[in-house]
């Protein structure tokens, strides 16, 4: 199985001199298409701040982040912009739909914004598979927050992007819900052969994982405990 | 559509609020600039028409050398002739002295200004006869109408008294004539001859020995605008008289300027309200930018670029000055059907000439729809600036 994420010798330092942080201090590891990892840890090990770089949200201090094989640290502002709306779905812990939207249109904007027009069809077989064929006009603002997770999961992957990017998808949901959105970002995944990355902290809602890596003081273990070993490449 | 356009709108109509206080803002600007408009420019626009139908016309005829010697039939024939004169009427003047012996007392008005008419013509030609509010016009050789000024002065003249009438004749005799008055003439606005005196050209012409002779020519158009080419056509047939001939405009340019510039400086002002508006939109439209930080950080982190994001506040920027645009256009021509239909006037002084400059209304239109883009700049600028990491943990 090829390698849809690559990260070499990454780094992320905030501030300057002495006001310096270490965010994350050299991460490498890849991930296969196809796998749905967690990347977990304690708060402020840098979980959300390597997610983003994942995400193309934020650039690394050092280092590369490939994905499908291209060196993202090289794009411009524009072509990054590209890149996330081609290879990259979003999944925010608040969901972050745009409450001016219907769900549907919220679900279609991904490929608006690369200029396709036409994907009506998917985006309603898509909510019909997150069980949402019934809210479809309903405003952003008007339906739950299970539901509206569940929105965001189909606009996530509506592109049929190459790696989904999950920052604490059920930080904000009851547990029952919770469990809902894990369930179907499972099958989801296994479905479409969708790689998905998962920042978290509810380690014990996800339950069996394909991978899971556990980011501690900046660095990046493989497995669920800080004692496993650091990955190197 | 669109989907920035569907945004755009979206965001916008779903803050009322903020837009309506933008529309507002425009509104009130464009608003401003009709007002003025209308209010000045149809206080200028009405002096002019009571200059030019009291006084000069719409061509005013004068000689170098102070009286025109044509005979008056004959000038009046050849400017009837060309089918945009609606009436040519010959107009004579000098300063007087008059008194009048009311109730044993002898009242002195001394130098009033005396315009000599001709009745036939005149009423054709101008519409003073229209501001005789008592008795009748100058209809014979003896009498007069006074405006109502020197009645007032004259210690309360009324229609059927006698006044007498002092001119100094060309040979520096002075000649004295009774007068029988049979009109008080009142004009709004007092550009008519509220400080004259109006008698037969004819009988004018006697006292002053100047049989024959002409101070001016006032001849009225049918289209004023032929004004120009109707000045032009007659100095070309008449290249060897001394005749000078002058558009309204350019008879009573020294008596306009100063109005001129005022009316330039109140359009100033209007102006400045607009670009106040415009900064009244930069705040709205900054208060949006605020609250759409965090939708603006999911748009960019699923794709959006910086230039969809522009687009889109821009697009808002043209949104609010198009309506702004259109409901102040609609208002400033309300107000000014408003005041046309009422014949608006200021304490019942001189009706204003209210009129549709088209031009105006659109370039005014036109201004603030621009000017509301551009106040949508500097906010569409700032959105674009937000880094998507950062805009996301907005709240």
């Amino acid at each position: 199985m090829s390698s849809v994420l690559e990260i070499n010798n990454m780094s992320k330092i905030y501030g300057e001199a002495d006001n310096r942080v270490k965010a994350l201090d050299d991460v490498s590891f890849s991930i296969k298409q196809g796998e749905f990892v967690l990347i977990v840890g304690s708060s402020g090990s840098g979980k959300s701040t390597l997610l983003n770089m994942i995400g193309l949200l934020d650039h690394p201090t050092k280092g590369k982040i490939s994905i499908d094989g291209i060196d993202t640290t090289t794009l411009n502002d524009d072509k990054i912009s590209s890149f996330r709306n081609k290879k990259l779905g979003f999944i925010f812990q608040f969901s972050n739909l745009l409450t001016d939207l219907s769900v549907l249109e919220n679900v279609l904007l991904p490929l608006q914004i690369g200029g396709n027009n036409t994907g009506e069809k998917d985006a309603m077989d898509l909510l019909k598979a997150v069980g949402l064929e019934d809210q479809i006009y309903k405003r952003a603002n008007k339906i739950s927050g299970g539901q509206a997770q569940r929105v965001a999961i189909a606009r996530g992957l509506i592109n049929k992007p190459s790696i989904v990017l999950a920052d604490e998808p059920t930080g904000n949901l009851d547990s029952v819900t919770s469990a809902t959105i894990v369930q179907l970002m499972k099958s989801m995944a296994k479905k479409l052969n969708q790689t998905f990355i998962i920042v978290t902290h509810d380690r014990e809602h996800f339950g069996n994982v394909d991978r899971v890596i556990t980011i501690k003081d900046g660095k990046a273990f493989e497995g669920d405990m800080p004692s496993e070993m650091e990955i190197t490449v | 559509m669109d989907y920035r356009i569907k945004l755009a709108k979206r965001m916008l109509f779903n803050q009322k609020g903020s837009l309506f206080g933008a529309v507002l803002a425009v509104t009130i600007g464009i608003l401003v600039i009709h007002v003025n408009f209308v209010i000045f420019q149809g206080l200028f626009d009405a002096i002019v028409r009571d200059i030019s139908d009291y006084n000069t016309g719409d061509v005013i005829i004068t000689d170098e050398f102070d009286f025109i010697d044509k005979s008056d039939q004959s000038l009046i024939r050849w400017f009837e002739r060309i089918p945009v004169v609606q009436a040519a009427t010959p107009r004579l003047s000098t300063s007087s002295e008059m008194n009048m012996t009311k109730n044993g007392k002898l009242i002195e008005e001394t130098r009033i200004s005396l315009v000599g008419v001709d009745p036939f013509n005149d009423v054709r030609a101008s519409t003073v006869h229209e501001t005789v509010t008592e008795g009748s016009y100058v209809f014979s050789r003896n009498s007069i109408v006074l405006g109502s000024n020197i009645a007032r002065d004259l210690g309360g003249a009324q229609v059927g008294d006698s006044v007498k009438v002092l001119v100094v004749d060309r040979w520096g005799q002075d000649q004295i004539k009774r007068f029988t008055v049979t009109g008080i003439a009142n004009s709004p606005g007092g550009q008519g001859f509220d400080y004259s005196g109006v008698i037969h050209i004819d009988t004018l012409r006697d006292m002053m020995s100047r049989h024959g002779d002409t101070g001016s020519f006032m001849v009225k158009l049918y289209d004023h605008s032929k004004a120009l080419e109707v000045k032009e056509f007659f100095l070309r047939s008449f290249p060897n008289e001394d005749f000078i001939a002058e558009t309204t405009e350019e008879a009573s340019e020294a008596q306009l300027e100063g109005f001129r510039s005022g009316i330039a400086m109140i359009n100033m002002i209007g102006y400045f309200g607009m670009m106040a508006s415009a900064f009244a939109i930069v705040t709205i439209q900054m208060m949006l930018v605020n609250g759409k930080t965090r939708q603006i950080g999911v748009m960019r982190s699923i794709g959006a670029k910086r230039k969809d994001i522009l687009i889109i506040f821009i697009f808002q920027g043209m949104i609010i000055g198009a309506i702004g645009a259109g409901v102040g256009t609609a208002a400033g021509l309300g107000y000014t059907v408003y005041a046309k239909e009422t014949k608006m006037s200021f304490n019942g002084s001189l009706p204003l000439e209210v009129t549709y400059n088209w031009e105006k209304v659109i370039q005014t239109a036109l201004m603030s729809f621009i000017l509301a883009i551009i106040a949508s700049l500097y906010p569409s600028y700032r959105a674009t600036k937000l880094l998507p990491v950062e805009a996301m943990r907005s709240v």
